[in-house]
């Protein structure tokens, strides 16, 4: 997330005083801080406060081990990692087909990752319910190849977990892509030479080496996954709800600015920690 | 060059297919003839896209609402994020690395989030869903992208054109104008391209900050595809593919023009 740093060879003499950067940045510091720093301070201090009791509280978070909300909390985490799992086995052949592809067909490649990208997440998941529904043709499909008692995948756990996968894949993608790029193509002829097949070349040369890449990218789409909402919305019905669906009813559907703020706060929470656990684990396997 | 085997080949083909597959079905699906959501299309017709255009809800959140606060978020999102990637690229000073930390908080932080906290802060405020509400949320958004954009462009530069310039007698501002902004306009250009298509494509705040009078065309979509999904539905996102694919395409030949003179 660095962004590159370079100072120009003059000295701060005759630019500018350094703390012309500082005035530079004020104007998106100020921004931040009024749509971004006030409103989540304020949710955190919403959730320490209830309508029947005067001082703070604990008590909204204490709700929240209550089984619906455990059960959502559950489905939630299982959901975000069963995604990053199959984001994960479907990036690595993609990601070492792009690396190691001929220019052209790279960036070609790079292009069809990229476009569905900039549609909006409402029109991929409404293109999902088409296929998965009822009439769709993954399940005249699957009836087609002979399993007839086939149930449509709509409003199921799975068909959640297609979106997000087809969502999210480019995030896996990318960074893996980028940490293949560098690893030397004479490295894995030198361990086919010694006799690698293609499974040990992966286990022994590229998966070791493309590691950095593989957790700046899983833990994206995890965390990406884990605040899903509209996918869940459209794909999942009434069933298959996640911890974004919970804040949006609750605040819009039910006005309730107490649960909402204090599944935000969890929400924000875990996103940090995993984040957090990423990066650490990252630092330990460089250092 | 390594070679590529048929296996590996033949895994990416199907990976892509399922990239590529829902947006083949909409297209498809928004040409259909008949009134159900076949794919593949049953009979080929434009009634889908005729429909559309008598649809005053579809128009209004197209034409009035999306564009322009795609336009007004870029702009704003281009002015902020440009000064911000001078300030933290070009200068050395105390905490800038905690500041550049808090300038891409927005890519970290959910976007459901984002927009359930603007909801209750706006809410507190007594400020009402507008046009400016939208505008205020997307910039949040967009900015990081310019500032990454921006940011990379500036690495690029080669610092002693500008102490020619300099040295030349140009002052810091003409210095700025003429030298470094010339040279930072692909970057520029391509991120306030990106910062129009997050605003044009965003559910996320978009859901929690406009108004009955202010639906953007997502949130339109997606009520309309949760409630009562027809042909025109399918006819509308369509629309929402080819319009960004337009925008890039124009912004491309635009930009090419200016290169060439």
């Amino acid at each position: 997330m660095a962004l590159p740093s370079v100072t120009t060879r003059r000295t701060p003499a005759s630019w500018p005083r350094p703390s012309a950067g500082v005035v530079l940045v004020a104007p998106d510091l100020i921004y931040l801080t009024l749509i971004l720093l006030a409103p989540l301070g304020m949710m955190a201090a919403h959730s320490l406060y209830t309508a029947n009791s005067p001082g703070m509280t604990l008590a909204n978070y204490a709700r929240l081990a209550d089984p619906y909300f455990l059960r959502l909390l559950g489905r939630t985490a299982r959901i975000a990692f069963e995604t990053t799992a199959i984001c994960t086995i479907l990036a690595y052949p993609l990601a070492y087909f792009l690396a190691r592809a001929s220019r052209g067909t790279a960036t070609l490649g790079l292009v069809l990752l990229l476009t569905p990208l900039m549609v909006s997440p409402v029109v991929r998941a409404f293109g999902w319910m088409v296929l998965l529904d009822r009439q769709g043709l993954v399940l005249s499909l699957a009836r087609g190849l002979g399993f007839t008692d086939a149930r449509p995948l709509i409003y199921t756990e799975t068909a959640v977990i297609i979106g997000l996968v087809h969502l999210l894949l480019p995030y896996l993608v990318l960074p893996l892509t980028a940490s293949i790029e560098r690893i030397s193509p004479m490295l894995e002829e030198a361990a086919r030479n010694l006799g690698a097949g293609s499974f040990a070349l992966f286990r022994d040369v590229i998966l070791p080496l493309s590691l950095p890449g593989l957790v700046s990218g899983a833990l994206l789409v995890f965390v990406e996954a884990l605040s899903a909402f509209v996918l869940p919305a459209l794909l999942g019905g009434r069933k298959v709800r996640m911890i974004g669906n919970e804040v949006f009813d609750s605040l819009l559907v039910a006005f309730n600015q107490a649960q909402a703020s204090t599944l935000t706060v969890v929400l924000v929470v875990l996103t940090i920690v995993t984040v957090g656990a990423g990066f650490g684990l990252s630092r330990m396997r460089g250092g | 060059m390594q070679r590529i085997g048929p296996v590996l080949s033949g895994t990416v083909v199907l990976i892509y297919g399922f990239i590529l597959l829902p947006l083949v079905v909409i297209l498809g699906v928004s040409f259909n003839a008949s009134d159900r959501l076949d794919f593949p299309p049953t009979g080929l017709s434009l009634r889908w896209y005729e429909t559309l255009l008598h649809q005053p809800p579809f128009l209004t959140a197209l034409l009035t609402v999306s564009l322009p606060v795609g336009v007004g978020s870029a702009i704003c999102s281009t002015l902020l994020g440009t000064l911000a990637a001078l300030g933290l690229v070009r200068y050395r000073f105390p905490g800038r690395d905690a500041l550049q930390a808090v300038t891409l908080l927005p890519l970290v932080v959910p976007h459901i989030l984002l927009g359930a906290s603007l909801y209750l802060w706006f809410a507190n405020l007594g400020f009402s869903t507008s046009i400016g509400t939208l505008i205020i949320g997307h910039i949040l958004i967009a900015t990081p992208y310019v500032i990454r954009t921006v940011a990379a462009g500036l690495v690029g530069l080669d610092p002693f054109i500008e102490e020619a310039a300099r040295d030349l007698g140009a002052g810091r501002l003409r210095c700025f104008f003429e030298v470094v902004v010339p040279q930072l306009r692909s970057s520029l250009i391509s991120g306030a391209i990106f910062a129009l298509i997050v605003s044009f494509s965003d559910i996320n705040i978009a859901l929690f900050v406009s108004g009955p009078e202010t639906t953007t065309l997502p949130v339109y979509l997606f009520s309309k595809i949760q409630w009562e999904s027809d042909p025109s539905v399918a006819a509308a996102s369509a629309g929402q593919i080819v319009i960004i694919g337009l925008i890039i395409l124009l912004i491309q030949q635009l930009f090419r023009a200016r290169i060439g003179r």
